[in-house]
């Protein structure tokens, strides 16, 4: 075997020197970032993948690094234009020169970076997870409930550190409307690759406590550049669109909307903004019971005003008529009595001169004036006879006339 | 009153109920201090709702486990 034998390192080396010759350029390659590690002497460590079509299985690697003085230039500009922070996970066009090296074997160096390329993948990944959104049914579930009132009993998910969870909590528990909110916190990895399993997690939690519920807030520190990546997945986004619960995403950044902006019921820019809207529900809430309080009491009054106008008229007319009939009567009484005191009056003249016809008749039936006008009156023993039967013959009777009396004996009786 | 079983969603109907039928003079006199009776229980309780800690809820979510 007369073959020549390298030692690894004259392998390598000779590899090394092939590398440098042929690939002595640099060159622009699109790649997914994995396992982006910034270390504190300035560089960053990473990978580049490549995924098949499905987005499953990898079917290209490269170990690459940014050299702190290029990292230093480049982590800003990236992130200024993206407004996403420089993580795993994300499609970038990178500008990079390929070395070899004996120990460490094959390696990219980044020189550059188009972060409008990564603006432009992000902004296709979000239409094509939004449309699918779309096709399943789901987009605007959440939107279409209705908010409950009152919207007090809210369910958080945010890092318990953030202080924009700090800020959210004060907020609303120094509200000057005097309202109480209860706050119940859902912690979540809120970055990173673990972030979408744990907001998830948090959800299927709230999930079991629903009816404690009117609304789940999710809540996310600021900061000019962040890790959105897992806003726009299709996973997380499905969760929020289909939960039975409105969701408040104040996920703090000011680029373009993330999935979950456009699937929650309501979108606001920071946790601060996420209480303010809490806040100013609230008040509506209130100024609805106040004005409902207020025509409660406007109705009532009016009834009972109209009521007492109509008694105090029925009260007048009452007295009115009550006074125009005594009138009447009295009226009629006067009359009454006027005719009382005529009939009266003719009744006692026609009395007088019956009485005084009596009295005439009387006058003349008195027995002395009936014995001057011829009539006598016959006794025997004191007694008036009135009959012969009470007369016997041979009797003595006594007949009185107005100027004297004769006795006489009876012969005869016929 | 039992309101145990109603929510504010309810409570808020049935006083714009009461409140309509206030309003529209449609109320026999003799029932208006029973409606409005009603109607300020609701509006009681819905600011209780709003304005004043629920103990019980307010232990249930500390001792939730999250």
């Amino acid at each position: 075997m007369d073959e020549t034998v390298f030692s690894l390192s004259e392998l390598n080396l000779s590899v090394k020197e092939t590398i440098r010759e042929t690939f002595n350029e640099t060159y622009w390659v699109r790649a997914e970032t994995s396992d982006v590690r910034h270390h504190r002497n300035g560089h960053c460590y990473l990978e580049f993948i490549e995924k098949a079509r499905d987005g499953q299985s990898i079917v290209a690697k490269a170990r690459a690094t940014i050299w702190s003085n290029t990292f230093a230039l480049l982590k800003p500009y990236f992130e200024q234009e993206t407004g996403q922070a420089f993580t795993s996970g994300l499609t970038v066009l990178v500008r990079v020169s390929i070395d070899f090296h004996e120990i460490y074997g094959y390696g990219l160096f980044v020189t550059d970076i188009d972060p409008s390329y990564t603006v432009g993948e992000i902004a296709r990944n979000r239409i094509l997870v939004l449309k699918k959104l779309e096709e399943d049914g789901v987009l605007t579930l959440n939107k279409e409930l209705p908010l409950p009132e009152p919207l007090n009993r809210i369910a958080v998910i945010s890092s318990p550190s953030a202080a924009g969870y700090e800020d959210f909590h004060s907020q609303l528990d120094h509200n000057n409307l005097g309202v109480i909110f209860y706050m119940k916190l859902f912690p979540a990895i809120m970055q990173g690759d673990k972030s979408e399993s744990s907001i998830i997690s948090a959800l299927e939690q709230i999930y079991e406590f629903k009816h404690l519920f009117d609304v789940v807030v999710i809540i996310r520190g600021g900061g000019a550049s962040s890790d959105l990546n897992c806003f726009d997945s299709y996973d997380l986004a499905t969760h929020f669109a289909q939960f039975p619960l409105p969701v408040i995403s104040g996920i703090g950044h000011e680029r373009d909307l993330t999935v979950i902006d456009a699937v929650a019921h309501t979108r606001v820019k920071t946790p601060t903004a996420a209480a303010e809207f809490l806040i100013n529900k609230a008040s509506v809430t209130i100024n609805e019971l106040m004005d409902l309080q207020d025509r409660l009491i406007d109705a009532a009054r009016t009834i009972l005003i109209h009521e007492e106008h109509q008694l105090n008229a029925w009260s007048k007319d009452l007295y009115h008529h009550a006074k125009s009939l005594l009138h009447t009567t009295k009226s009629d009484l006067l009359f009454l009595k006027d005719k009382l005191k005529s009939s009266v009056k003719h009744a006692l003249e026609k009395e007088q001169f019956a009485i005084q016809k009596y009295e005439h008749f009387v006058l003349l039936s008195l027995p002395e004036n009936m014995l001057k006008r011829g009539y006598t009156i016959t006794t025997k023993n004191g007694k008036t006879i009135k009959s012969v039967s009470d007369i016997e013959m041979g009797d003595m009777i006594k007949t009185q006339f107005s100027d004297g009396e004769v006795d006489s004996k009876i012969v005869d009786k016929r | 009153m039992k309101n145990e079983e109603i929510t504010y969603t309810e409570a808020k109907a049935e006083i714009e109920k009461i409140v309509a039928l206030i309003e529209s003079d449609e109320l026999d006199v003799d029932e208006l201090s029973t409606k409005v009776k009603r109607a300020s229980e609701l509006v009681a309780f819905c600011k209780q709702k709003l304005t004043e800690t629920d103990t019980e809820l307010q232990k249930i979510l500390e001792e939730l486990n999250a």
